[in-house]
């Protein structure tokens, strides 16, 4: 039994969970670009066409990865760097804000991705499934920006407020499942899915029936938020670049993550409840309060996600805050899956499906083909993360029937 | 039906479950099939029913060889198969669970119950086995449901049946039922296979013992071959049931539980007014079936049930319905019966399983953040002490062999502050040396003047290791009684009739 | 692994403890009825309830009178009847129908808050209630729920947990929208939804049953993919062809006859095909799973799977057929919400696929009880919806939060008092 579940335990490492993420974005890249072949006009008109005269296949070919290349080429300009562009610049040292345009964006979308998708791994880690940071992270943008905009303070004391009246915003939204979760039993997929949609009607409640409404509006938008609490563009404001001082909130909150889960009790008492729920309760662990600790804290990551997006950027809210595809919610999912729910494995996600995200924008400026596409891509990727059986078999590596992604949801367990 | 089966051979990775084994039962014989846990009887009979496929080796039946690609196969070539854990449904009805697989039906795919029925009872007169075809399964007692499993078996006009490990859950009269029923089958021309670790039984019914070890047939023998004979095949050498200790010394009571009520998740009393004490320096072992209220008084004990009514004490404190948080840091040591469940984690390493539950506790680790130096060095030192065989103490769990597993658990509830130990099954499916092992660490826990109750089913284990013997019956107590008490007795306890001499 | 302090709550609940719980806070709400809304109105004012169907395009064959009612006393008598539901809990300690009542006591309150809300002299713009609006209006919602949750039963009572309803809800619409527009033939556009929606379940099963990933994950993970295509297709190929998302809203086959009794005929018998497709799967479903041999064998399957593999039932089989056959149901109610709402966009399905799913569980995992929940729901919703139109002074932002609410109140009242499939959600390998 022994070298037998041994011999099983070095074979699944063999094929590390870097290989397996780096094929697997190998992979979605391909769903991607199977998508744009069979829904782009010029390539399907191309192939129409190919099979009428000779050399009209090679003509379609020559379409296919024209267009597919476009598209990929315009993801990484638009979220790494141009090469002529940043050449450009090399040589003249000008443009450099158009050079570093691409990456500045990329790392400012990671920042709340990063902060959000830590927020979901931790609950992951513990065996819940907190699918509603979307809505924490609207109610920490909602009362983050109440308390900058509504409270006036000296900076030094307003912007951590606002931060943490982000976090106190996230810490309701996850209590919610929590509670709910510890004392009644309701199965937190269910509520924190529903909470999404309350969320976002409070939001637009709050931006139309409150103060927190901007004066003399009648559309859904709230104050501007004072100088004094936002987060700072890192180069000043002058240098155009976006990235703003939110990267360290993500780089604080990372080191908290790495802290939690792997040095503190609190955290490995997650883990074991996460591992085996049945262990830690006979091991004296509290299921309750450690389930709901863990939705506290989740949601309050979630919360602090919110209000570093909007300190960071736009610094108000509107209507359209992190609704839609422009939600985080389900990104921070992904994220968390793609980084096994480990703090550094979900930073390097993070930048990767910031990129996707960025890169995609640029893409539908530049070839018109939607941004969407880069969800699409990102889910994919994420499938085959999560069936890493799936991209052996396509690789042809030792095929091995293992542990698929290593998380712990339930069916309604009732 | 005349079944043989001629140098089977399967292996799991680098472990071979099956070593050319080869059997013959002929028609009308009860053939056993004897061996300890792990020595690869399950696995035969998976590869006999179709569940698993052989490597090597070929099945013959009445002298044809067949292949039994899946469980349907060998249900259509008249093998039927009782399984240990029950392969029944249980919302479902009787006649649905029999009928699973076969069914009779009418127009449009419908049930034909009726005929389902009717087919159930003529397989009830033949053999005399009595069930109501309505019942729901999980309503039925365990005895019950297993004559359910049989009828099912049966009703597929099963030609072999196996049984696997079919007393385990049943009382000692319900296993005398079952040998009688077993009996009259094969009286009437079926064969059976009985699969079994009990050396009493397997002598009372069989015609011919077969005795595997490690994968390979050792022998067959006849029921005439004497229980230590046959013992000593089964393990390749002579064995002591008897562990060796001294005569209890105890004092005070450290453990006592009074009027203990508990409730199963259902509602009903499973524990019901149960009265005991454990005192230091002796070790109180707790008898019966399986099913009698021992799982949930345990559960009780240790804080993972809710207590009804009564009260827990430990070391002179109240601990009735604390958490499990609060018994373990009064002092009560656990090892639980379902220990992969219960006992451990086995994704983590076996440093963090050691100290799963006292995480908190210095020098572990202080003010909210652990001390890896600390639980690796506490890790190295009872890996070293109790000799638990691992790789490293950041292996998984999952790497090291179930008696490893259990190694862990017993040294880390014996390496904390102990008033007593709670110990359920604590050698369940362990081999032989390991056994030992656990029965001498909880010697030596008594000797060292602690409190100890064990709950077993193996009635060898608690005859051997009691100082005293309290046996269970519908929760309650039946009786507590000196383990010099004859099996007989013990066993009238754990039915609930007193024996003639205690009454 | 289970979802871990489901069992261990279960350990220390007192069932009776929650539903003396539930039946106080019934009462509240029906003592605020009373006293917070009834009394409060005085006795001046008069609601009015209409019968008469708005669209009157097939002649209403009827014309009931419209009946006049004192607000006041009105609410009082609604209110009572929450109480006596709420007592109802109480006195009879009901268990298994404490959420049922709490489930009426929501429409009954939502009524209430009709009758109170459109009375007469009062802030109203719309001075009448009109009941058979109502239940035509909820009708439309309850279908694509009750299409949701047979997608559930299908998959969950072979063992699959199916998440990705909404998923296949988006796919069902986008696909039949675009088929309609382009062929203006609903035939085929069902045909597009069964073969999207199959194709989703098949996706699942695959990935749930071959390679045993964590059902809710990839459920998850499917919506997400594919409303991320629905936005690709929207603004890539939609709107650029926007022939393609021009589709007529399905006519209604009335039933002759039937369709002429008053308020129940609107409702049932003057309804697009997909109503009248859903009620026949609602009862070939329902016959299927507890009369037949295939039900009895997905049941095993959901149950006890070791069991049925014992006697020979592929298990793979019977989930993967299940699974995709649950697609194809939830991909014709995807074409079904396009048949009665017209253009696609790509939030328009708005989370009914997770609402069809707590109706599922609400409904105990059988047709006959989705289809109960699934009223409840869609009722519930489409007041909610429409409470805006009787200038409620409650903000439309808060209105429209009521059906999720209740979906959390539902499933937070719900644990213990219903039991899934033993072996839903978890993946099963023969060794």
């Amino acid at each position: 039994m022994t070298s037998r579940t041994r011999g099983l335990w070095d074979r699944y490492r063999s094929a590390s969970p870097v290989t397996i993420a780096l094929l697997a974005l190998v992979l979605g890249l391909v769903v991607g670009a199977v998508i744009i072949v069979a829904t782009t006009p010029a390539i399907l008109n191309a192939w129409r066409g190919a099979f009428h005269s000779w050399g009209a296949p090679g003509h379609a070919l020559k379409v296919t990865f024209d267009n597919v290349g476009a598209a990929y080429r315009s993801i990484v300009t638009g979220s790494i760097v141009d090469p002529p562009q940043f050449w450009h610049s090399v040589t003249t040292g000008r443009g450099w804000t158009a050079s570093l345009t691409p990456l500045s964006e990329t790392l400012t979308y990671a920042i709340p991705l990063v902060i959000a998708s830590i927020a979901v791994g931790i609950t992951f880690q513990t065996g819940l499934f907190n699918i509603g940071a979307n809505g924490q992270a609207i109610l920490g943008g909602v009362t983050g920006v109440a308390v900058a905009t509504l409270v006036h303070l000296p900076t030094v004391i307003h912007l951590p407020l606002t931060l943490l009246a982000g976090i106190a915003g996230g810490v309701v939204g996850g209590a919610i499942p929590g509670l709910l979760k510890a004392y009644t039993g309701a199965h937190e997929v269910i509520v924190t899915l529903m909470f999404n949609y309350v969320a976002s009607y409070f939001m637009l409640f709050c931006l139309l029936s409150t103060p927190l409404q901007l004066p003399n509006q009648t559309n859904a938008i709230s104050r501007t938020m004072p100088g004094g609490t936002q987060l700072a563009p890192l180069f000043g404001t002058a240098s155009g670049l976006r990235v703003n001082y939110g990267i360290v909130v993500a780089l604080a909150v990372t080191v908290f993550a790495l802290w939690l889960l792997d040095r503190s009790s609190i955290g490995f008492e997650f883990r074991v409840t996460g591992a085996n729920p049945h262990a830690a309760r006979a091991s004296g662990i509290n299921a309750r309060r450690t389930l709901v600790t863990s939705f506290l804290i989740s949601g309050g990551l979630a919360g602090l996600a919110g209000v570093t997006w909007v300190a960071g950027t736009t610094h108000y809210i509107d209507q359209n805050f992190l609704q839609g595809s422009a939600g985080i919610g389900f990104t921070a999912i992904t994220v968390s899956l793609l980084g096994r729910n480990r703090p550094i494995g979900i930073v390097w996600g993070s930048l990767l499906f910031a990129a996707l995200e960025v890169g995609g924008s640029n893409m539908q400026a530049n070839t018109g083909i939607p941004y969407d596409l880069a969800t699409v891509i990102q889910s994919a990727i994420v499938i085959f993360v999560a069936t890493p059986v799936l991209v052996k078999e396509i690789f042809r590596l030792r095929a091995l029937r293992a542990e698929s992604v290593k998380v712990a949801t339930a069916g309604w367990g009732s | 039906m005349r079944l043989e089966l001629r140098g089977i051979t399967k292996k799991f990775g680098s472990l071979t479950a099956n070593d050319h084994i080869d059997l013959v039962v002929e028609p009308g014989q009860i053939h056993c099939l004897l061996g300890e846990n792990g020595a690869g009887k399950s696995t035969l009979m998976n590869v006999l029913f179709g569940l698993l496929q052989a490597d090597e080796g070929e099945i013959l039946i009445d002298g044809e060889p067949v292949r039994l690609a899946n469980s349907g196969d060998a249900v259509r070539r008249g093998i039927g198969m009782v399984h240990q854990h029950f392969m029944l449904v249980p919302v479902f009805t009787v006649a649905e669970n029999v009928v699973l697989g076969f069914e009779p039906t009418r127009s449009l795919d419908r049930l034909d119950y009726a005929r389902a029925r009717e087919d159930i009872r003529s397989v009830s007169r033949e053999f005399g086995l009595e069930v109501d075809p309505d019942a729901v399964v999980e309503s039925l007692p365990i005895g019950l449901q297993q004559r359910v499993e049989i009828i099912k078996a049966l009703g597929h006009d099963a030609q072999l049946l196996i049984l696997d490990e079919p007393t385990a859950v049943l009382t000692p009269q319900e296993a005398d039922a079952l040998m009688t029923i077993m009996r009259s089958l094969a009286a009437s021309g079926k064969s059976i296979l009985f699969i079994s670790h009990k050396l009493k039984e397997v002598r009372q019914v069989s015609d011919v013992i077969t005795v595997i070890r490690a994968g390979r047939v050792i022998g067959s023998v006849p029921p005439s071959a004497t229980e230590g004979e046959l013992a000593a095949m089964m393990v390749g050498r002579e064995v002591s049931l008897v562990v060796e200790k001294t005569a209890a010394a105890p004092a005070e009571p450290v453990l006592e539980v009074r009027d203990l009520v508990v409730r199963d998740d259902r509602g009903l009393a499973v524990v019901d007014g149960v009265s005991l004490e454990v005192r230091a320096g002796e070790i109180v072992a707790l008898a019966g079936v399986q099913g009698n209220g021992q799982t949930e008084l345990v559960e009780a004990i240790t804080g993972l049930r809710h207590v009804e009514s009564g009260t827990v004490r430990l070391a002179g404190r109240d601990v009735t319905n604390r958490s499990p948080r609060e018994i373990l840091d009064a002092g009560l040591g656990h090892i639980p019966e379902d220990r992969q469940r219960d006992g451990v984690v086995l994704s983590m390493s076996v440093a963090d399983n050691m100290v799963l539950n006292t995480p908190r506790r210095a020098p572990f680790a202080r003010r909210g953040t652990r001390n890896l130096r600390a639980v690796r060095d506490n890790a190295e030192t009872l890996v070293e002490s109790f000799d638990v065989r691992t790789s490293s103490v950041d292996a998984p769990l999952s790497s090291l062999s179930g008696g490893n597993q259990q190694k862990v658990i017993v040294a880390r509830e014996l390496s904390r502050p102990l008033e007593a130990l709670v110990a359920s099954q604590p050698t369940r499916g362990l081999d032989v040396g390991s056994i030992e092992y656990v029965h001498r660490e909880i010697v030596r826990v008594r000797d060292e003047g602690h409190a100890v109750l064990i709950v077993s089913s193996e009635l060898d284990e608690v005859m051997a290791l009691g100082d005293r013997v309290a046996v269970m019956f519908q929760g309650r107590i039946t009786g507590v009684v000196d383990p010099s008490t004859s099996r007989e007795d013990v066993g009238l306890l754990m039915t609930g009739s007193v024996p003639a001499e205690s009454r | 692994m289970t979802a871990l302090a489901a069992d261990a709550v279960a350990k220390v609940r007192q069932p009776l403890g929650r539903t003396q719980a539930i039946g106080w806070f019934v009462i509240v709400v029906g003592l605020f009825t009373v006293f917070g809304m009834g009394v409060g109105t005085g006795s001046a004012p008069r609601s009015t309830l209409t019968f008469t169907p708005i669209d009157v395009s097939h002649g209403a064959p009827w014309h009931l009178g419209n009946l006049t009612l004192p607000t006041e006393w009105t609410l009082v008598l609604l209110g009572a009847v929450i109480v006596g539901l709420g007592a109802e809990v109480l006195v009879r300690r009901l268990v298994k129908g404490a959420m049922v009542r709490v489930g009426l006591m929501a429409i009954v309150f939502l009524l209430a808050v009709l009758v109170w809300a459109s009375r007469q002299p009062g802030p109203s713009q719309v001075p009448f209630i009109n009941l058979t609006a109502i239940l035509v209006g909820s009708a439309a919602i309850t279908m694509i729920l009750i299409y949701g949750s047979l997608s559930g039963i299908l998959c969950e009572r072979a063992g699959v947990v199916n998440i990705a309803i909404e998923g296949q809800f988006l796919g069902g619409y986008l696909v039949g929208e675009m088929i309609d527009s382009a062929t203006n033939n609903w035939l085929l556009a069902t045909v597009g939804g069964v073969v999207i929606g199959a194709l989703m379940g098949w996706l699942l099963a695959f990935l749930a049953i071959r390679y045993l990933s964590d059902q809710i994950i990839v459920g998850v993970v499917i919506v997400t993919m594919f409303t991320g295509l629905a936005s690709y297709f929207n603004s890539w190929v939609l709107t650029p062809y926007p022939n393609l998302n021009n589709g007529n809203i399905a006519s209604n086959l009335a039933i002759p006859g039937l369709m002429k009794i008053p308020i129940i005929g609107p409702t049932f018998f003057d309804e697009t095909g997909y109503f009248y497709l859903m009620m026949g799967l609602v009862g070939l479903v329902s016959f299927g799973l507890f009369r037949t041999r295939w039900g009895l064998r997905v049941r095993a399957v959901g149950e006890h799977p070791q069991a049925a593999a014992s006697v020979g039932i592929s298990v793979e089989r019977t989930r993967y057929i299940n699974v995709i056959l649950g697609g194809a149901v939830a991909g014709v109610g995807g074409v079904a919400f396009a048949a009665i709402q017209g253009q696609f966009t790509p939030s328009i399905t708005s989370g009914f696929g997770y609402i069809a799913l707590a109706a599922m569980i609400f409904g105990r995992w059988r047709p006959s009880g989705a289809v109960a929940a699934c009223t409840l729901f869609g009722v519930s919703a489409y007041l909610a919806y429409n409470l805006q139109s009787y200038q409620v002074p409650i903000s439309t932002e808060i209105l429209l939060m009521f059906p999720y609410l209740i979906t959390i109140a539902v499933s937070a009242g719900l644990v213990g008092r219903v039991r899934p499939p033993a072996a839903d959600g978890i993946p099963y390998s023969r060794e």
